[in-house]
């Protein structure tokens, strides 16, 4: 039984040692597929770091502009529109009350028509944020329930959670790249250079081709591992806004339930939700089935398991 | 000569320490008053609204003089703690406004006609917002207050605040002890809800 400060702590731990986890991963796996690209196009690992800077500047250079105008970006594709107060009273009134809590300025609050239950958040930093949620939501969750997911977006823009994410993102595209380039130059030069280099840089070679392999997917999985565990804080922080574990949790078994798929949504925004609008870990409310097939699952989703959540909420109260 | 490198850096390091506390508590301590100033600003505001919404809600509670006189009451609370400036105050006068709550509600149910009304609703919505409000800015202080003052009996952020004279923060004055920490025997019995 953690309570809430100690829950806190230990999801800012957890989430502190995958993060530095997954960096030190990435620095290794680069070291050696920019050596291996290096031997191919130089003869010797003298020049493994010219490859990272082209690498950072081309994979830092996309993600920067999607990072920086990510509340735009998804406002274009979801086709949301400004909420006012007058009409969703207690949408806008609840954020304004979290925001007072937090101490957060006030995000630009935005509603999209669907009858599907979700709500996420975006923008760079908290000055430019904003909060959606579906009209689906609002028409089905009370003002408890709506408070508890509001205090989960609102944590997400507390926590820099978007940035965090896209400098995840710019690691992971460094090393698929990297991985890219390899794959292309042994493809032209396999004959030549692997005679040359046979004695001093196979070694090399040899690792940097199975980085070059697996070392992407790695990546990605561990970039899934830090989002769940990043929805794991933010409904913690939730908690610690609102006092009231109850409202989200209650707000989180409804929208399990809601087996509605959300329109707006696509692959590419699916990590910004409130909870996964694909419904891939939608299916065992009361789990019982086939823990290893969840498991395996589990370990390609943005969002952890509905139940997982609920029962690490109910543990606070 | 890296001998005296290495308690140069220690030096540095341990002079950034000290630096962030004192920064954090300075600003912490800023923070703790515009929160208190931030509970005044909200309980005007409450302040301001209740006689707006009594003029408003007016026609439909016309037999209704308890639940009227309850607003005044508490409007006048609300004034004289502002005047006063006292926090203790501030807490009763918007506890008053959370008990008014559940006897509209029991009004508006009791009352199919009056229960339609539009704008029984909303003046329910505004006043649970502004308790709300009310409820959360003082939430803002307690929370302040307690990163504060954890700081200042924590080890070793508490050498720095010794040396800087740093007091502990009171936050929301609630007491010690009193009826509000114990269970009475009515608390324990299960409440009787007939519909």
């Amino acid at each position: 039984m953690l309570n809430i400060y100690e829950s806190l702590e230990q999801n800012q731990r957890r989430s502190a040692l995958v993060v530095v986890l997954f960096t030190a991963f990435v620095a290794v796996a680069i070291y050696f597929i920019a050596s291996a690209l290096s031997i191919y196009t130089t003869g010797s690992t003298s020049f493994p770091l010219g490859f990272l800077g082209i690498g950072l500047i081309i994979s830092g250079l996309t993600s920067w502009a999607s990072y920086y105008y990510s509340d735009r970006i998804i406002l274009t594709i979801s086709q949301a529109a400004p909420a006012n107060r007058r009409d969703h009273f207690n949408f806008y009134t609840g954020v304004e009350n979290l925001c007072l809590a937090s101490g957060l300025p006030m995000p630009r609050l935005y509603v999209i028509t669907d009858t599907a239950l979700n709500a996420f958040a975006a923008g760079r930093d908290p000055q430019h944020s904003i909060v959606c949620v579906t009209t689906g939501l609002l028409s089905q969750l009370d003002r408890t329930e709506l408070e508890g997911v509001i205090g989960h977006e609102l944590s997400h823009i507390g926590n820099y959670d978007t940035r965090l994410m896209s400098l995840v993102t710019v690691m992971v595209g460094i090393i698929t790249l990297l991985a890219d380039w390899l794959f292309r130059i042994s493809w032209f030069r396999s004959g030549e250079t692997n005679r040359e280099n046979k004695s001093s840089g196979g070694i090399f070679l040899i690792l940097g081709i199975i980085m070059a392999i697996i070392s992407p997917l790695i990546a990605q999985l561990i970039q899934l591992a830090i989002s769940r565990r990043r929805e794991f804080f933010a409904d913690a922080s939730s908690v610690k806004l609102t006092r009231q574990p109850s409202g989200l949790i209650s707000a989180l078994k409804k929208i399990s339930l809601d087996r509605e798929p959300l329109e707006a949504a696509n692959k590419a925004t699916a990590h910004l939700y409130f909870s996964n609008p694909f419904h891939l870990d939608r299916k065992p409310l009361i789990s019982s089935g086939n823990q290893q097939i969840n498991y395996f699952a589990n370990l390609f989703n943005t969002h952890p398991p509905v139940t997982e959540r609920i029962k690490v909420l109910q543990q606070m109260s | 000569m890296p001998l005296l490198t290495i308690l140069g850096l220690i030096a540095v390091v341990i002079i950034a320490y000290c630096v962030s506390i004192f920064n954090f508590l300075s600003s912490v301590r800023t923070r703790i008053q515009a929160s208190i100033q931030e509970i005044g600003n909200q309980l005007k505001r409450q302040a301001d609204l209740i006689p707006n919404l009594e003029e408003s809600a007016k026609a439909y509670l016309k037999h209704e003089k308890d639940i009227f006189k309850l607003l005044a009451d508490a409007r006048k609370t609300i004034d004289a703690a502002v005047k006063s400036g006292d926090l203790n105050k501030y807490a009763q006068a918007s506890d008053q406004i959370s008990q008014i709550l559940p006897k509209i509600q029991v009004v508006m149910e009791s009352n199919p006609e009056i229960k339609g009304a539009d704008i029984l609703t909303k003046l329910m919505d505004e006043l649970r917002d502004t308790s709300d409000k009310v409820m959360y800015s003082r939430r803002t202080l307690i929370d302040l207050t307690a990163d504060y003052n954890i700081k200042l009996v924590t080890f070793p952020s508490n050498l720095v605040a010794n040396l800087f004279g740093f007091k502990a923060e009171q936050g929301l004055s609630t007491p010690l002890s009193g009826k509000h920490l114990t269970v009475s025997e009515s608390d324990l019995t299960t409440p009787k809800v007939s519909l």
